[in-house]
């Protein structure tokens, strides 16, 4: 059982006692369920379930996703969720009932279980950059991880500079302000 | 002269003290070889390992720096008790699970980079409070060394005077200016004043401004922890390309097992182990072994001989002992106004008087600040994990990264010879044996945390308009150690000299944290750094009289 | 510019201290203008050694032919503090030495034989009254044979050095000829922007457009559209001198970066107008094979769409990295995930650069490999070098260096012709090397082998002449 912790602070801090990304339904510290064979599918079939994913993703998030990255998404997703497809497939014929074009429009529909389990956990890999809490899991996102950039216009991304030397100030645009991503 | 297993000076360690104690003796026309026990890497590869990290461990500053098995450091990731590498007991086991690095360049790679130097009056805790030690030289011996560390590092640090510290005139100007805040640090500067407390601009190994060394300046890419991806704060690996182009040969996956003495008592050898687990003899006329307070005096404990039975370089029975650090309280606010942190370096500042004061007859002092760390990652999950979606969830996530502000307290210690480190019947995968480190903070620390830096925390965090704070209750580690080879006068009861030559072996130096005798509630680098300066002038005399 | 003139004043002050000379307004205004003139014809920059005192020389300038040293011109015995007046002029116009030897063209008097009595005399002025004398003899020069027979300089300036004098073109303004004689004499632009012909002479057909000065290529500066500066409004051309920068466009490094540091970014606002005047009307050189601008190629761009965290945490760095790879460890930390630069371009976006966008490669290998350095009085431009010296931090190698040059210019720039290692190395060593050498001594074996053989001729000849009679 992975016991996770950051090096300066104590327990009481440690990432296992916050409800955390993923919905706690879907993962146990990692542990693969027998996984469908996403290779065995033909590739017609590959397409049409990413881009449905895609296309459910673009609904649930309402922002600027790149296609590639969601294609190892899905694929990842699959291995732990193996009714990813008709749960993509679910959710959408919901956002489609209420002809929804952002997520608040037909979020509240979904019913809470598994259904509603999926969808958060496409939001939490968008926005986290991860679909699971494993010290070794993949990192499909850091750059691109949603949850950076609502405050882009003020925090670097860590390791990339955010200006010229010494070119930042005490000051700092208001809360309002949203950039746009 | 140097060959691939003899030089004038065996340097066992290429962290700050190994390297800086390596350039000097380079600059006097030494030979040097120096043995490293991790491998040599290349900064792009760190950073490509953090970006990789899953965001909830990229707060695990050694998580980019997997280990060797050959030179084991703590993990990312605790698996459990009997593969941990440090074996810790005692009521505050948890405050001594220390995250150095054994990679070429040592644990500057994950430093802060801050420089605090001693108050002169650390220096003088038993004449002045009556607790501690004393030691064996005053703050002006250490000064010269202090100037000399931190323009062989590239410090920089105010020019204005009512914000230097320690509060006495400086004898040379710091190497560049200081470094800008960002609105968290001015707010919490703001706050600290109205409780009547000062938070200083830190003096930092980070280059401001301009280039030092053919480094760039920093460009507040937030990241110092774990890794500055442009090297703007100094890391010892930064170091190692001048070093080489100086005749300096380094050797990693170089794992020191034994110091050799002979009859006389001087150090004739060091015998390292290969990733192969092949052994090798290296000999020198100087011997360095700087490595810091927890593998220098597990190195000297494991290469006891006949002459000495309890270790080398430990007649004094003290090798091991005195442990000190700083033991931290960490605290997690939501403030009803933003804060934003995360613009500039991730430490930049501190609240440093605190450290001094007629109390400390009773209490220790402590040094408290504000964390600069961007918390979008940590405002980012918590936001998910409240189930938003949509606008609410960018708005909270906007919210709680400029609203979350983390503080920390770490208290000074007293040396206390309980708090020690012996040589674990566990072995690693050398067959070496693993530290078992007992650690006790002791009352003169938690009396401190009751009566003095809680009460204070509480004050501040009441100030900067928190509506909800978390502060821990456990003591966690500072990664400043210090204290297990201590300095003195008196051979019965330390191990090193004015210079951290041992006092049992005229030829084995120790410098470092290992050789401090009080650590102060400030980072210890340079104090360390300082302390290389001075064992290397001593190095180069002794070498020079034959 | 005032800052300068202050400093003159101390100087000149101090000067007159030390020495018995009595000072009189004319000396002391002759000195203020030699010593912008100086400015201008940047003479610090060579004469200068790293880390030396100024104009003490000893400055190691790689050449085609070998490594030249440049001379002490402080006003000592050791320098030119015995030089007349003429002797002066001559070293500056024709290039001889006041001993008589031949100064080699890295001395650019090709294009100072353009300057003016009365600027000859300024600088005189300024050399011998307004420079602290520093009495060190520095390194010589000592080229390969037969390159260090100076001697055969008389030859190459009898064959090169016009003695045409500039005079004022009537039908333009007075800035365009006050920004060709800064640009044809003082500044020296051609002597690094025109191509040179076999004999290392520049080309007049190819006035401005573009050449190797070691590692680095100053490019086509003339105005045409696609290979040069055409697309530059007058503007731009003053900010890219004022300050080294132009954003989305160029940013100056090396040579040029040096020249911007101790020259122009300290010459009046009216002489760079000047300048830029008279550059935007040079006639177009143009490359057949250039379709657009070195400054339009490219677009943002990241690969971390399956880079990133495709590979695993490692303790090892000997695993054979992609330009991708590379491109994010080492450079997008401040040039951004994507290339694109820092918001306040401090850090220029990579496309739409003329370092990327250039079909030569130099400019971009020896940036990665030599970084860059530029101050001006906006503060210090600085960016690392990965291994072109010796203590850089981050050492990456000539395969190394040639991948990510090969991603960048693919992903940013104009990638018809990829990077070899071979062209890393030969940047690292200096820049190309000129078969001159090589051919000069071939030529001098094949003229002493003809030389013997006729003279054994003859004597055979006159023997057999000899025996007949």
């Amino acid at each position: 059982m992975t016991h996770l912790y950051r090096d300066d602070a104590p327990e009481e801090f440690s990432l296992t006692r916050r409800k955390l990304l993923v919905g706690s339904a879907l993962v146990a510290g990692g542990v693969s369920l027998s996984p469908l064979d996403w290779a065995q599918s033909t590739g017609s079939a590959v397409q049409a379930g990413e881009s449905k994913f895609m296309e459910l993703s673009s609904l649930l998030i309402n922002h600027h996703l790149d296609a590639e990255v969601g294609a190892r998404m899905a694929t990842a997703m699959m291995r732990i969720n193996p009714t990813l497809i008709q749960d993509v497939d679910a959710i959408l014929s919901i956002a489609k009932l209420r002809n929804a074009r952002i997520v608040e429009e037909f979020y509240a529909d979904v019913p809470a279980g598994h259904l509603k389990d999926t969808a958060y956990a496409i939001i939490s890999a968008w926005y986290s950059g991860v679909i699971e809490n494993s010290s070794n899991a993949e990192v499909f996102a850091f750059e691109t991880a949603l949850m950076y950039q609502p405050t882009r216009d003020v925090m670097t991304i860590p390791t990339y500079a955010i200006s010229g030397p010494s070119g930042w100030t005490s000051e700092a645009p208001p809360m309002s302000d949203m950039p746009t991503f | 002269m140097a060959n691939d297993f003899s030089a004038d000076v065996i340097v066992v360690g290429t962290g700050v003290i190994g390297c800086i104690v390596a350039e000097q003796a380079l600059d006097a026309g030494l030979s040097v070889l120096m043995l490293e026990a991790g491998p040599r890497v290349e900064r792009w590869q760190i950073v490509e390992n953090f970006r990789n990290v899953p965001p909830q461990y990229k707060q695990n500053w050694n998580a980019p720096y997997p280990p060797k098995p050959w030179a084991p450091h703590i993990e990312s990731e605790l698996a459990d008790a009997t593969t941990d590498y440090l074996q810790l007991e005692g009521p505050n086991a948890r405050a001594y699970r220390q995250g150095y690095v054994r990679y070429a360049g040592g644990a500057t790679w994950h430093w802060a980079g801050i420089c605090w130097r001693l108050h002169p009056d650390d220096m003088q805790m038993k004449t002045l409070y009556g607790v501690g030690r004393d030691w064996a030289f005053d703050y002006k011996t250490l000064d010269p060394y202090y100037n000399r560390a931190e323009y062989a590092l590239g410090v920089c640090g105010p020019s204005e005077v009512e914000l230097q510290w320690p509060p006495l005139p400086r004898s040379k100007p710091y190497p560049m200016g200081r470094l800008p805040f960002g609105q968290g640090e001015q707010r919490f500067t703001e706050a600290a004043a109205r409780v009547g407390v000062t938070n200083l601009p830190a003096p930092q190994a980070r280059n401001s401004g301009v280039s030092y060394d053919g480094r760039p300046p920093c460009c507040g890419n937030n990241n110092c922890f774990p890794v500055c991806p442009i090297s703007a704060k100094y890391d010892a690996a930064s170091a190692l390309p001048r070093i080489e182009s100086k005749g300096g040969r380094i050797r990693e996956n170089a794992v020191v097992y034994r110091v050799e003495t002979d009859e006389k008592q001087n150090i004739a050898a060091v015998h390292y182990f290969n990733p192969d687990k092949q052994s090798q003899r290296v000999v020198g006329r100087i011997f360095v072994i700087a490595c810091n307070a927890i593998e220098t005096p597990k190195l000297l404990l494991m290469s006891k001989d006949e002459r000495n039975p309890n270790g080398v370089a430990n007649r004094s029975d003290q090798v091991g002992r005195n442990l000190m650090d700083q033991p931290k309280i960490s605290a997690q606010l939501l403030l009803s106004e933003p804060m934003w942190t995360g613009i500039g370096p991730v430490q930049g500042s501190s609240i440093i008087m605190t450290g001094q004061g007629d109390f400390r007859s009773k209490h220790a002092g402590a040094l408290l600040r504000c964390e600069n760390a961007a918390l979008s990652a940590a405002g980012g999950q918590a936001a998910l994990a409240k189930g938003l979606v949509g606008k609410a969830l960018d708005t909270e996530i906007r919210r709680l990264s400029a609203c979350t502000a983390r503080l920390t307290i770490e208290h000074e210690i007293l040396s206390d010879p309980n708090n020690r480190l012996t040589l674990s019947d566990k072995k690693d995968w050398l067959g070496l044996s693993k530290p078992n480190i007992y650690y006790d903070v002791g009352d003169y620390v938690r009396r401190s945390h009751r009566d003095y830096t809680l009460p204070l925390l509480k004050k501040l965090i009441a100030e900067l308009g928190a509506v909800e704070s978390t502060i821990a209750t456990t003591f966690t580690n500072s990664d400043h150690m210090m204290g297990s080879c201590i300095m003195g006068t008196d051979p019965g009861n330390s191990v090193v000299d004015v210079d951290c030559r041992s006092h049992d072996h005229p030829n084995l130096f120790l410098p470092g944290g290992a050789a401090m005798t009080t650590g102060g509630c400030g980072n210890s680098t340079i104090t360390m750094a300082a302390l290389a300066m001075k064992a290397s002038d001593s190095i180069v005399e002794q070498l020079r009289r034959g | 510019m005032h800052n300068i003139m202050r400093l003159i004043g101390i100087v000149i002050c101090l000067a007159y201290a030390s020495s018995n000379a009595f000072a009189t307004d004319d000396i002391q205004e002759a000195v203020m203008r030699g010593a912008y003139m100086a400015t201008a014809s940047d003479c610090i920059a060579c004469h200068t050694s790293a880390g030396g005192k100024p104009f003490a020389g000893g400055l190691p300038i790689a050449s085609p032919v070998g490594t030249i040293y440049s001379s002490n011109i402080t006003p000592s015995a050791a320098g030119i503090g015995r030089y007349t007046e003429d002797q002066f002029a001559r070293a500056l116009r024709a290039g001889i030495r006041a001993d008589g030897a031949n100064l080699y063209p890295a001395m650019p008097y090709t294009a100072y034989q353009l300057l003016t009595d009365a600027d000859i005399h300024d600088l005189y002025m300024y050399f011998q009254h307004g420079v602290t004398a520093v009495d060190t003899v520095p390194e010589q020069t000592a080229l390969p044979f037969p390159m260090n027979i100076r001697l055969s300089m008389k030859l190459w300036n009898l064959l090169f050095l016009g003695h045409t004098s500039k005079k004022a073109d009537p039908t333009k303004s007075a800035d365009w000829n006050r920004g060709r004689y800064l640009v044809d004499g003082a500044a020296h632009c051609s002597t690094c922007h025109t191509p040179r012909g076999f004999m290392m002479e520049e080309l007049p057909g190819q006035y401005l457009g573009g050449a190797q000065v070691g590692p680095w290529f100053a490019p086509n500066i003339t105005s045409d559209i696609d290979s040069g500066i055409g697309s530059w409004s007058k503007a731009e051309l003053v900010t890219y001198l004022e300050t080294g920068n132009l954003a989305g466009k160029a940013q100056a490094a090396g040579s040029m970066a040096e020249a911007i540091e101790h020259s122009f970014s300290h010459l009046t606002a009216q002489d760079i107008s000047a300048i830029a005047t008279y550059i935007k009307t040079v006639p177009p050189q143009h490359t057949a094979s250039d379709h657009q601008s070195r400054f339009s190629y490219g677009k943002p761009y990241s690969a971390l769409a399956s880079l990133r965290g495709a590979n695993p945490i490692r303790s090892d760095t000997d695993v054979e990295a992609g330009g991708a790879q590379l491109f994010d460890g080492n450079c997008a930390s401040c040039h951004q995930a994507r290339g694109q630069g820092s918001k306040d371009s401090y850090f220029p976006a990579l496309f739409h650069n003329s370092a990327t966008g250039l079909a030569n490669h130099s400019n971009l290998i020896a940036t990665i490999l030599y970084g860059v350095n530029r101050t001006t009085p906006q503060g210090q431009v600085f960016m690392p070098g990965f291994g072109g010296k010796v203590n850089n931090v981050n050492v990456l190698n000539d395969e190394q260096i040639a991948t990510l040059a090969n991603y960048v210019i693919d992903q940013y720039g104009r990638g018809d012709t990829p990077v070899k290692s071979e062209d890393v190395a030969q940047i690292r060593a200096g820049g190309p090397t000129s078969p001159l050498l090589l051919l000069a001594r071939m030529g001098i074996a094949i003229a002493a082998i003809v030389g013997v053989v006729c003279i054994a001729f003859l004597i055979v000849a006159w023997r057999r002449r000899a025996v007949n009679k």
